[in-house]
């Protein structure tokens, strides 16, 4: 990569090489140098590196921290004077024993007959039979949930060993 | 060898408080930092200004110096380096005027002056000023100082493949400058660069 210069161009070089060795310093520099080494207590020689070595890192380190706080301040204020806390704070407490499961449920026996399309439909329990009735238990729970319970024959009701006769369905 | 050690020296009794080391140091040294400074820089007053600041520096930072990063020649260079390039910079925000006794004469293409005493240097020397500063200070450590290439990687703080690289496009755009001066005739010669 580094050729030697043009022919012309070293010879420039050169010439001006020699014109440069011949330069010395004035004496207005060397009097200036002569001054800083005789007077030197013009000029601060207290040994700051420790100190200036830390200076930035200091520095940055700080304006961080200031900002984060700052950060972490303003989004307290923020928050604790949105409207939606303010709206969370004005509502009342839940209930001590709250519970986001079903604590209570309900269960209603509802009368069923098939019907000519093959299927489970509700009848009036004061209505005349026309076939095989049954009762279906329904669920009702406080969480909303509703869920049947089990669908017994009416005629049957209870077995030998007290269980009612009857399908029983798995519930999840 | 013992010019390294005695360098050393000299900033280790400075970083203690001997300014007297300062002394020595500025003969050592001081000549060839001026001779660098002015190859950089326009005039001889700015040369010798930048000059002394860096012995200023020198005076008010010496433990900055490390010699396990290099010798305390190096480390002037580049606290030399380091001023001309803000010098470069602060002038860059200034517009000359041309002053009333300027006005209307013709300049003389190549003045000569106490630095570049002969017409074609002084020529050089301006076609070096229009350089950018990578450039120019490259000419000045490897062409005009001769330093070798590591050291003047080491002033520069980049790889000696970068002075090298450097060093190749500034003399080809200080040829071409000069060419563009008629200093050189080049009708003859091989194309200085060549296309691929």
């Amino acid at each position: 990569m580094t050729e030697t210069p043009h022919p012309q161009v070293a010879a420039l070089f050169e010439r001006f090489r020699r014109e440069l060795r011949d330069t010395r310093p004035s004496d207005d520099l060397d009097a200036r140098i002569a001054r800083l080494v005789a007077e030197p207590g013009e000029f601060s020689l207290r040994r700051r590196a420790p100190l200036r070595r830390i200076r930035y890192w200091a520095a940055a380190a700080g304006f961080a921290g200031i900002a984060i706080a700052a950060g972490i301040l303003i989004g307290r204020h923020l928050e604790r004077t949105s409207p939606a806390t303010r709206l969370a704070q004005q509502e009342p407490a839940l209930p001590a024993d709250f519970s986001l499961w079903p604590a209570d449920s309900v269960a209603l026996q509802i009368p069923a007959e098939y019907s000519r399309g093959g299927t489970l439909v509700a009848v009036d329990p004061h209505a005349h039979s026309t076939g095989k009735r049954y009762w279906i238990d329904v669920v009702v729970s406080n969480d909303g949930t509703v869920r049947i319970d089990r669908i017994v024959p009416a005629e049957t009701t209870v077995k030998k060993n007290g269980v009612p006769h009857g399908i029983t369905l798995q519930t999840p | 060898m013992n010019k390294i050690c005695d360098d050393t020296e000299c900033m280790a009794r400075l970083a203690t408080g001997d300014t007297s080391a300062l002394r020595e140091l500025y003969q050592r040294h001081g000549r060839a930092l001026l001779r660098f400074s002015a190859s950089m820089c326009g005039s001889r007053q700015a040369a010798e200004d930048l000059v002394h600041d860096t012995f200023v520096a020198l005076l008010r930072g010496p433990h900055l110096f490390d010699p396990r990063q290099g010798t305390a020649f190096g480390y002037l260079c580049g606290v030399l380096r380091h001023r001309i390039s803000r010098h470069f910079r602060q002038q860059k925000r200034w517009v000359e005027l041309p002053s009333d006794e300027d006005a209307g004469v013709s300049h003389d293409p190549a003045p000569t002056d106490d630095i570049a005493r002969s017409e074609v240097s002084a020529v050089l020397r301006r076609a070096m000023l229009e350089l950018p500063l990578q450039h120019r200070e490259v000419i000045a450590l490897c062409d005009l100082e001769e330093l070798p290439y590591h050291t003047v990687a080491a002033i520069l703080d980049c790889p000696v493949g970068t002075v090298r690289s450097r060093l190749h496009r500034a003399r080809a755009l200080l040829t071409i400058r000069l060419a563009s001066l008629e200093i050189l005739d080049i009708d003859n010669e091989p194309p200085l660069v060549q296309l691929s």
